[in-house]
């Protein structure tokens, strides 16, 4: 869009803090990050503007529900493991200085060994959360460290895919409404599972949502790299017996089998697709008969383009 | 920085100071999960106030607090204590979330197109409201009567309207070039205002 009207990259800035752009945008103005210092300063800065807006919004309580089930979730919902020293910053490598040193902070932070060490990674060590308190109560005394500092350490260089990737993961397993049960299959389950992490952990990960014909939300997240994808359904109506949902991966060779499941009803039914993905390839999902078809017999409910 | 503690600092001291919710997360990454109901009663009613902000809805509302909750857990080891707050993180990703859902649903579609652009004041009006919220509520408010009201249109729209710059652009009838310089500009000035960057 950029191209457009023939703007430079730099004038995004507001948007992309607002999460007003679309995904072209949003990957024209991240390779602008990439590329200037100053560009991630002021992004970093505009961010901290953005939640000012949203601190300003009045609370709302919620139900007390929302809590119990949240938290009745918890032990079914895996946590991604931190990310290594070695790898937390390779997809930003291009985009800061290494290393980022946590030690910004000043005066007001007790000496914590922890807090200067830098081989704490991506683990959230206490010395250096302390560290964030101390500067966030800090600032009525006065700045502890200049905005190119502050600016240079912050994590918005994480490559929006991954948050994408992540809210994707998510959703999954909120409803517990998982394709493979109805295979009663641990080990497939486990597989299931395991693709997803790793499509969500890949750092080429990325994520596409649609709505099916009947307006249910759906998502496609993928790698192209590891070649899998996994497709994800809200509230996607429970089928008769006779018939199965069946998942294609379709190219210019035409379209193939991907497996095929079941849905609940309700909840958020997804599978990780069976065979190879390959870049470009589209990923639909159609209504066959019980046990599914060698080719799509009826027009797909929704169709993505990776 | 804009977090909480700023204001709570400002205020009097809570009875037992809590656990701040960047130990909290810290926590949370290591599956301590009452480390996360607490940080949940610390800034739920945040991020659903935030969500409901752009969604309206309540009920779709708790759900998309929901999804954000559930990522906050799965994701907390990926929170980066030295590249900002928890709260930064969090409302961040809130917005995000809520963004996402407005994009993705037709609900999103159908939302009343007055939302984004309504006064900030307005939205306020049934606070029950608290003197951190209260204070950081007139701080934003007075900055933003230091936007032109284009700026203010445009930045309004986008944050609490969910819109997306070009969406901006059709509402408010101007040219996309010129949504993307207010949204930037008016940021800007915001930022200044506010002191953000010291």
């Amino acid at each position: 869009m950029t191209g457009r009207n023939e703007q430079h990259p730099a004038d995004l800035a507001g948007a992309y803090a607002l999460h007003a752009l679309d995904a072209d945008d949003t990957a024209t103005f991240e390779a602008h990050l990439a590329e200037s210092e100053r560009a991630r300063i002021e992004a970093a800065e505009l961010n901290d503007t953005a939640v000012a807006l949203g601190l300003a919004v009045a609370p709302v309580q919620p139900s007390s529900a929302l809590k119990a089930n949240l938290m009745s979730l918890l032990a079914s919902t895996p946590q991604l493991p931190p990310l290594t020293a070695g790898t937390t910053d390779a997809p930003a490598s291009a985009t800061h200085k290494a290393p980022v040193v946590a030690p910004v902070v000043t005066s007001t932070l007790p000496a914590k060994p922890t807090s200067t060490t830098p081989t704490s990674g991506g683990g959230a060590p206490a010395g250096s959360a302390s560290a964030v308190t101390d500067i966030n109560s800090g600032t009525a005394s006065g700045p502890h460290r200049t905005a190119t500092e502050r600016a240079q350490a912050r994590w918005f260089k994480r490559p929006a895919q991954f948050m994408l990737a992540a809210a994707a993961a998510v959703a999954l397993f909120i409803g517990g409404s998982f394709f493979g049960q109805v295979l009663n299959s641990n080990q497939f389950e486990s597989q299931q599972a395991s693709g997803l992490a790793q499509i969500n952990a890949a750092d080429d990960s990325q994520r596409a949502a649609t709505t099916t014909a009947d307006g249910q939300e759906a998502t496609l997240v993928w790698s192209n790299k590891l070649g899998i994808s996994a497709v994800l359904v809200d509230k996607l109506p429970v089928l008769p017996s006779d018939q199965d949902y069946q998942l294609w991966y379709i190219n210019g060779d035409g379209a193939a089998s991907a497996g095929t499941f079941d849905s609940t009803g309700d909840g958020t039914a997804w599978r990780v697709l069976d065979g190879t993905m390959h870049a470009g390839d589209q990923v639909g999902v159609t209504v066959e008969p019980n046990g599914g078809s060698d080719q799509p017999t009826t027009n797909p409910i929704v169709a993505f383009q990776s | 920085m804009l977090d909480l503690m700023t204001v709570d600092s400002a205020g009097d001291i809570a009875p037992a100071a809590p656990a701040t919710k960047e130990e909290l997360l810290a926590r949370v990454a290591h599956g301590d999960q009452s480390a996360f109901g607490e940080l949940y009663d610390q800034i739920a009613p945040r991020v659903l106030g935030l969500v409901k902000r752009l969604l309206v809805d309540h009920a779709q509302s708790e759900e998309v607090t929901q999804e954000i909750f559930l990522e906050i857990w799965q994701s907390a080891s990926r929170y980066e204590p030295t590249r900002g707050g928890a709260s930064t993180w969090i409302l961040t990703m809130a917005h995000r979330r809520a963004v996402d859902r407005i994009r993705s649903s037709q609900a999103g579609r159908d939302r009343d197109t007055k939302i984004g652009i309504r006064d900030l004041a307005v939205a306020y009006d049934h606070v029950a409201e608290t003197v951190e919220v209260r204070l950081e509520h007139e701080r934003v408010e007075k900055a933003m009567t230091r936007l032109t009201q284009l700026q203010r249109q445009a930045v309004s729209l986008a944050y609490y309207g969910g819109y997306s710059h070009s969406e901006v652009a059709e509402q408010l009838h101007i040219p996309l070039g010129t949504v993307k310089t207010r949204l930037r500009d008016g940021l800007i000035r915001l930022r200044d205002e506010l002191g953000v960057a010291s």
